[in-house]
């Protein structure tokens, strides 16, 4: 039994991990929710005894541990919470830059970035140059700097 | 009062200043140290004592101090020193703020770290625990590396407090691999148990090789002397109690204190005096032609420390107590040495020796002052110094003829340089401008002066102490009978043989100036430094390189998180025996049932990894969940299967409502292109590796199960807490803080799906 458990937990966790790798975010949270599936097992295989549920227990009656379970309910719930965010600003960042893919995703915010760059140099050459720097007083007027 | 002037300089200029009123902190330290210093001796003359408290006893950690000899000895250096450095600081470091136009308030900077050096070295100078003196060294370390880059506007100031920190930090590694390495070997910390407990064997002799690398690198030894005379960056006064009586005399007390470890050992006893010769040679060569003053003094002290260690390379009672005296009358003589280069360099504005000369008329009192801490250093007679080359002499005529003559050479460079330090500063024509010296520059100068000359009349106190420290080093009594014979005994002659050396090395510029630059440039070609420069250059080049690695993409950071999780479980794997670590477990049962649902599990998984469609991903997700519900159910667990399905259910639901609301994925465009194909495998192989780690680690602990759980104690709490289902009652009550935080934790998250979900953000 315990092989069984821990063959699965390693197929959960080896796609889990695979799928982390892939450039679609919707398979990334995939990978992540695998993982937790992983943890999860993990921890109720670790139960120490089996038997009955732990309910309304009777002095000497074999039951299941009950201490991994409270864990693993705990880890589950967090769990939903975490993909149910992740889903959302998977959605949330489809919507915006209309793709799920990594690449293009960091190639718009690279460009966001330089945009961005562009403007706060606008803005330091239009306050004029910093107490501690002993360059030129004056800098020509930049154009760029009220994108905003 | 003494107050020296000169040139045309106003007396008492640039002594009152807006900004540099009275140095509070300063003096608050130096009456500190002034207070521990009343303190050892008084301890000393009661015969010492010891107390321990308890600090991590699971780990067999104690605080544990003991004032025996040796921490008297350091522990009088480091305050009476200090004392009088800080006193001298006060004042100094106000026209050091001055000068470069510094806020006074920048003071706060500097006393602490003073301060903390002064308390490291007595901890450390008391400290009986291994780990605790490992403490206190690193806590010394620390302390000069904020000291040494106290002028941080300069980059040369900040790249010498990492050379110091880096070498004597690093280095210091290898006392903590010692210490453990022999709480394997012997189930203690403490230094006077392992002392008892410790026979020779490969591991003490190897232990007390790390140990004496950690304190040859702390004492500024060839190879590892170079970041000393980089140190210089830092003001005079740190330099001149980092010197004398803290940092450097760190690395000898280490050995002082472990000295018995080290002597069971005949081939680290060697060594220690090897590297000794060495560093007295390079030091002294190189001290011989340096042009700064405060190098020249740098360079001495490597060559002066190379002397204290070859006497513990000796050994015995003669090596320990000679190395104990030594220690004592260096770091008279050397911090008066500093605080004179300090006030020169105050009082001229200038830090070389060609641009200085003629002193000696203009300040007479420096002049004198100074000239006994040289004598001092020098060895000459009516100073405490004398006696210190009597009792090296002894002890090397004693070892044998080889050291004896390394000992004359090294007393012979070591006059031959100090000569010519004081020579070239108050001798000869008059040479620079030179304002006035405050009296708080030459005081503490004249101070350790007459007790030089006090040493060099009654050398008793001075032998008392360096016995009783010896006593420790040696582990057993000592007895040091320094004195003056005015006979042809070998000691006289050995030391009118150095002066003759010495003095025919001064009459003969021309040699010397040769050897000596040719060593330099030696050094500076095929020297360790250079070593230790490629090296931080090495590793910051791999530290970016791996950093833009790391940072490039979503993949590359996963990557770092799961590359080296991998390799260090694999590591571990590779370390632990796993024969019979592994149970396959039995079947029993309702394990029947339970089979196919982990196999239906890793099939859906498999599917999830492989398909094309984001639907099917959901819909086979589902599968996993449900299919491990069922089987939570099977093992007993009913609360989590429930709480299982209810999240199922409701993730099925929100991954389909988030697929529905997503623009259709593009199609993949080049899905047959080779780099895809390639990263596709890669990434397969990732996975498949994470996978078989995951297998092993989980396999193995499963197998492993812990005797008992705590689970029998919630078992017979849960009536007292008036419920029946021993899960709800953990999850409600035993741990009911834990769920609130979850609580907390899962509001947070449905503030965020609902902010996220918005049409419009903000």
């Amino acid at each position: 039994m315990i092989l069984a458990f821990a063959l699965a937990a390693a197929f959960l966790f080896g796609s889990g991990a695979y799928l982390l790798l892939k450039r679609d975010l919707i398979r990334m949270v995939a990978g992540i929710m695998l993982i937790s599936q992983c943890a999860v097992v993990t921890i109720i295989a670790a139960s120490l005894g089996r038997g009955r549920a732990a309910i309304a227990v009777a002095p000497g009656d074999p039951v299941s541990d009950p201490l991994p379970q409270a864990l693993a309910l705990t880890a589950l719930v967090i769990g939903l919470a975490t993909v149910a965010l992740l889903l959302a600003l998977v959605h949330r960042a489809v919507v915006v830059f209309r793709t799920a893919e990594q690449d293009r995703l960091a190639a718009t915010e690279a460009a966001h970035e330089a945009a961005l760059e562009r403007e706060r140099r606008a803005d330091r050459e239009e306050v004029g140059p910093a107490p501690e720097e002993a360059g030129p007083a004056e800098e020509e007027p930049a154009d760029g700097g009220r994108a905003r | 009062m003494v107050v020296i002037r000169g040139g045309a300089a106003p007396p008492g200029a640039g002594q009152r200043h807006r900004g540099s009123a009275v140095d509070w902190p300063g003096w608050l330290a130096c009456a500190a140290a002034l207070a521990g210093f009343a303190l050892c001796l008084l301890g000393w003359l009661a015969g010492g004592g010891a107390f321990a408290l308890p600090w991590a006893p699971s780990l067999d950690l104690e605080l544990s101090f003991a004032l025996d000899g040796l921490a008297v000895l350091y522990g009088l250096l480091a305050t009476g020193v200090g004392a009088l450095v800080f006193a001298y600081g006060t004042r100094y470091l106000s026209l050091h703020l001055e000068h470069q136009r510094r806020q006074a308030v920048e003071r706060w900077r500097f006393w602490p770290w003073m301060a903390l050096f002064a308390v490291a070295m007595v901890g450390l100078a008391t400290a009986q625990d291994l780990v605790l003196v490992f403490v206190f060294f690193d806590l010394t370390a620390v302390c000069s590396y904020f000291l040494i880059g106290f002028d941080r506007a300069e980059r040369e100031a900040r790249t010498s407090a990492l050379m110091a920190l880096l070498v004597t930090v690093v280095a210091a590694v290898a006392m903590l691999v010692a210490a453990v390495l022999l709480y394997a070997a012997h189930g203690t910390f403490s230094i006077p148990e392992l002392l008892a407990r410790a026979a020779p064997s490969a591991t003490t002799t190897l232990a007390a090789a790390l140990l004496a690398v950690a304190a040859l690198a702390k004492s500024a030894q060839v190879p590892l002397h170079f970041w000393l005379p980089r140190a210089m960056a830092a003001p005079t006064p740190v330099s001149a109690y980092l010197h004398s009586a803290a940092m450097v005399a760190a690395g000898v007390l280490v050995i002082g204190r472990v000295h018995p470890l080290l002597a069971r050992s005949e081939a680290v006893l060697t060594g220690l005096l090897v590297v000794g010769a060495a560093s007295v040679v390079v030091g002294g060569v190189l001290a011989l032609r340096r042009d700064v003053l405060k190098q020249v003094l740098a360079y001495s002290t490597i060559s002066q420390y190379g002397y204290v260690v070859m006497m513990y390379g000796m050994g015995g009672a003669a090596g320990n107590g000679a190395a104990a005296f030594y220690v004592l009358a260096h770091g008279v003589a050397k911090s008066a040495l500093f605080m004179t280069a300090g006030a020169v360099t105050m009082a001229t504005g200038e830090d070389r020796l060609s641009r200085l000369g003629g002193l000696g008329r203009r300040a007479p009192v420096l002049a004198v002052a100074a000239g006994v801490a040289s004598a001092t250093l020098a060895a000459l007679p009516l100073t405490v110094g004398f006696f210190k080359d009597e009792l090296l002499f002894t002890a090397a005529l004693r070892h044998g003829p080889t050291t004896a003559v390394l000992a004359v050479v090294a007393a012979a460079l070591t006059f031959a340089y100090v000569g010519r330090f004081w020579g070239a500063l108050f001798l000869g024509p008059p040479r620079g401008r030179v304002g006035s010296t405050p009296v708080l520059l030459v005081a503490p100068v004249v101070v350790l002066a007459v007790i030089a000359v006090a040493g060099g009349l009654v050398v008793e106190p001075f032998a008392r102490l360096a016995e009783d420290a010896a006593g420790v080093s040696a582990g057993g009594p000592v007895a040091l009978s320094p004195a003056y014979h005015l006979d042809a005994r070998a000691e006289n002659l050995m030391a009118l043989a150095a002066w003759a050396a010495g003095g025919a090395l001064l009459a003969l510029p021309r040699v010397v100036d040769r050897v000596s630059r040719a060593v330099a440039v030696a050094g500076e070609r095929a020297g360790p430094r250079r070593a230790y420069e490629m090296a931080v250059h090495a590793l910051n080049r791999a530290s970016t390189a791996l950093h833009d690695r790391e940072v490039r993409d979503l993949r590359t950071s996963i990557a770092a998180v799961l590359v080296p999780a991998g390799v260090l479980i694999g590591l571990a794997f590779a370390a632990t025996p796993t024969a019979g670590a592994y149970v396959v477990g039995a079947v029993v049962g309702a394990d029947w049932l339970i089979l196919p649902l982990l196999a239906l599990v890793v099939i859906a998984t498999v599917v999830i990894a492989v398909a094309k469609a984001r639907l099917a991903v959901a819909l086979a997700l589902s599968v996993v969940g449900f299919a491990l519900a069922a089987v939570y159910a099977l093992v007993g667990a009913p609360d989590v299967a429930l709480v299982a399905v209810v999240v199922e259910t409701m993730l099925t639901l929100v991954f389909v409502a988030a697929l529905a609301r997503m623009p259709r994925a593009a199609p993949e465009r080049d899905a047959g292109a080779p780099a895809r194909v390639r990263r596709r495998r890669r990434d397969a192989i990732a996975g498949g590796v994470a996978g078989v780690a995951v297998f092993a680690s989980v396999w193995g602990f499963l197998s492993q199960p812990a005797p008992d759980s705590v689970s029998a104690e919630h078992i017979r709490l849960t009536p007292a807490a008036h419920g029946s289902d021993v899960v709800t009652v953990i999850v409600a009550d035993f741990r009911g803080l834990d769920t609130l935080v979850e609580i907390t934790v899962l509001l947070v998250a449905v503030v965020g799906v609902a902010t996220l979900a918005r049409r419009r953000l903000w």
